[in-house]
């Protein structure tokens, strides 16, 4: 048994930790830190009312105001980097771009090369099914991707 | 459960269960139906917040298949009840090594599937992606709720383990042995995906495929552990002690009672588990043959049957010489083979 108490001190002990100082959960390659007070790369893929990429000047939409919004929150500047859905998801794996927008659905089939948010908002397609809208993350960038959730999820998206 | 009850007695196949042992079957029974309660509860509860660890993922598999075994159990008590019959006259006490081996090859074959699984994590670099939940109005990280999932599910397996520790030694039930051994290592896995979670949140995210292995190489050890029992047990090992520590003093029991008789010259038995009892053969050399009457025998066959209640199914077999070819190491002195 006295090792169950060892193991358990030890758990605290994190636990204690992240009280104290240590954020929980932090980015491997630290984006979140890398944002605030500086660039925000993102990707974008034209699709009807979330993303419009007009022949001059910054993309507008529903996704496009969510993200000017959050990058007012990071103190951010953005830098939009257009792209076929493929392509933004593969600069978000070579760590590129530090997220993506394109009216992306949770059930996307980029999910081995980029996160997804939770669904902030959801609609219904023309056969009836419920599409829940999320936007893409590089992997594992926790402490971003929290940011980003508790962003979206405190905002009242309906179309 | 009722059955019993409306029998009287408890019986494993034409064995008449001591009171004490009765008790024990019941007590067993009753915590394999707690742990598969505690096991529902708990594959939900680490399901729901479940996410990209593949720590996780491990535990969850490995909560999963802790549900073989009191399965296994309660299944083999039911069948191991019936009488021998003219299809099946050593009776029905094999379900249990059979229980055992199903439950030992889930055990490897997901513990096998896991490790490579959560290597190519390892190796890929893989970075697990847990991000935020809303729960009762606010945002936080789901890497919390995992943790502290597997903190409550960590406590309860060990309580479970050691009470069914002991109800099986009573039983002399290697199930229900190898299910309280894994009960009482689960805490390990437990921890292991708590801080495997925790390593994610401090940014290591290797932290979580290791876990992950940990996780995956105890359940194959678990695997290959109880594989070899269950083999050992269906391939007519000779029979040991429910933890497989040492060979089962009843044979040497059963050698010594024999020998002490007047008429006995020498006697040499074999013993192999069938379950949770023994199937005894014991080979004897009278003195003078008409010493050896029909009367004689049958008396000390009986004696032999009441020296423990796992004696039921035993032959005496009178020999003009003890057999070496049906009792390996014969040649060896003293008592006792090795």
């Amino acid at each position: 048994m006295g090792r169950i108490r060892r193991a358990v001190l030890l758990v605290l002990l994190l636990l204690g930790l992240s009280g104290c100082g240590i954020a929980i959960p932090q980015d491997p390659e630290g984006t979140l830190e890398k944002v605030t007070g500086g660039t925000l790369r993102v990707g974008v893929s034209e699709n009807a009312e979330w993303v419009q990429l007009p022949p001059t000047g910054d993309p507008h939409g529903i996704e496009p105001a969510l993200v000017e919004e959050f990058a007012d929150t990071l103190d951010a500047t953005i830098e939009w980097v257009p792209g076929a859905e493929h392509e933004l998801a593969d600069d978000l794996f070579h760590g590129e771009l530090d997220m993506a927008i394109g009216g992306f659905g949770a059930d996307t089939p980029w999910t081995k090369e980029a996160g997804i948010t939770r669904p902030y908002t959801e609609t219904t397609d023309e056969r009836g099914k419920t599409v829940k809208h999320v936007m893409l993350v590089p992997l594992g960038e926790n402490a971003f991707l929290l940011e980003l959730d508790q962003f979206l999820l405190a905002q009242e998206v309906t179309l | 459960m009722s059955n019993l009850r409306e029998k009287g007695t408890a019986r494993f196949g034409h064995t008449e269960l001591p009171e004490k042992q009765q008790q024990a079957l019941r007590k067993a029974v009753k915590w394999e139906w707690i742990t598969l309660g505690f096991l529902t509860v708990s594959t939900v509860l680490v399901y729901l917040v479940l996410g990209n660890s593949q720590a996780m993922k491990a535990a969850w598999i490995e909560d999963l298949l802790s549900f073989l075994p009191p399965i296994s159990f309660l299944v083999a008590t039911r069948v191991i009840r019936r009488r021998p019959s003219e299809t099946h006259p050593y009776g029905y006490h094999r379900a249990v090594g059979v229980a055992h081996l199903v439950s030992a090859v889930a055990l490897v074959v997901m513990g096998g599937y896991l490790i490579v699984d959560s290597g190519i994590g390892l190796v890929t670099a893989e970075h697990p992606t847990i991000g935020g939940i809303q729960l009762f109005g606010s945002t936080f990280w789901l890497g919390w709720l995992m943790v502290l999932a597997m903190l409550l599910t960590a406590g309860p397996p060990v309580v479970l383990g050691i009470v069914k520790m002991k109800l099986a030694r009573t039983l002399h039930d290697k199930v229900l042995y190898a299910d309280a051994d894994m009960n009482k290592a689960d805490w390990m896995t437990a921890l292991a995906a708590a801080v495997g979670v925790l390593g994610i949140g401090l940014g290591l995210w290797w932290a979580d495929s290791v876990a992950a292995l940990l996780i995956s190489f105890s359940i194959l050890h678990d695997g290959v552990k109880n594989l070899r029992g269950a083999i050992g047990g269906l391939t007519d090992t000779r029979a040991t002690v429910y933890d497989d520590s040492k060979p089962d003093p009843i044979g040497t029991q059963i050698d010594s009672y024999l020998q002490s008789l007047s008429w006995v010259k020498e006697a040499r038995s074999r013993v192999r588990d069938e379950g949770h009892v023994f199937h005894i053969e014991s080979f004897v050399v009278p003195r003078q043959w008409r010493r050896a009457t029909l009367h004689k025998i049958e008396k000390a066959r009986a004696a032999c049957v009441d020296i423990d209640w796992k004696v039921q199914d035993m032959v005496i077999v009178p020999v003009a010489e003890l057999p070496e070819e049906f009792l390996p190491g014969l040649t060896k002195s003293g008592g006792e083979r090795s």
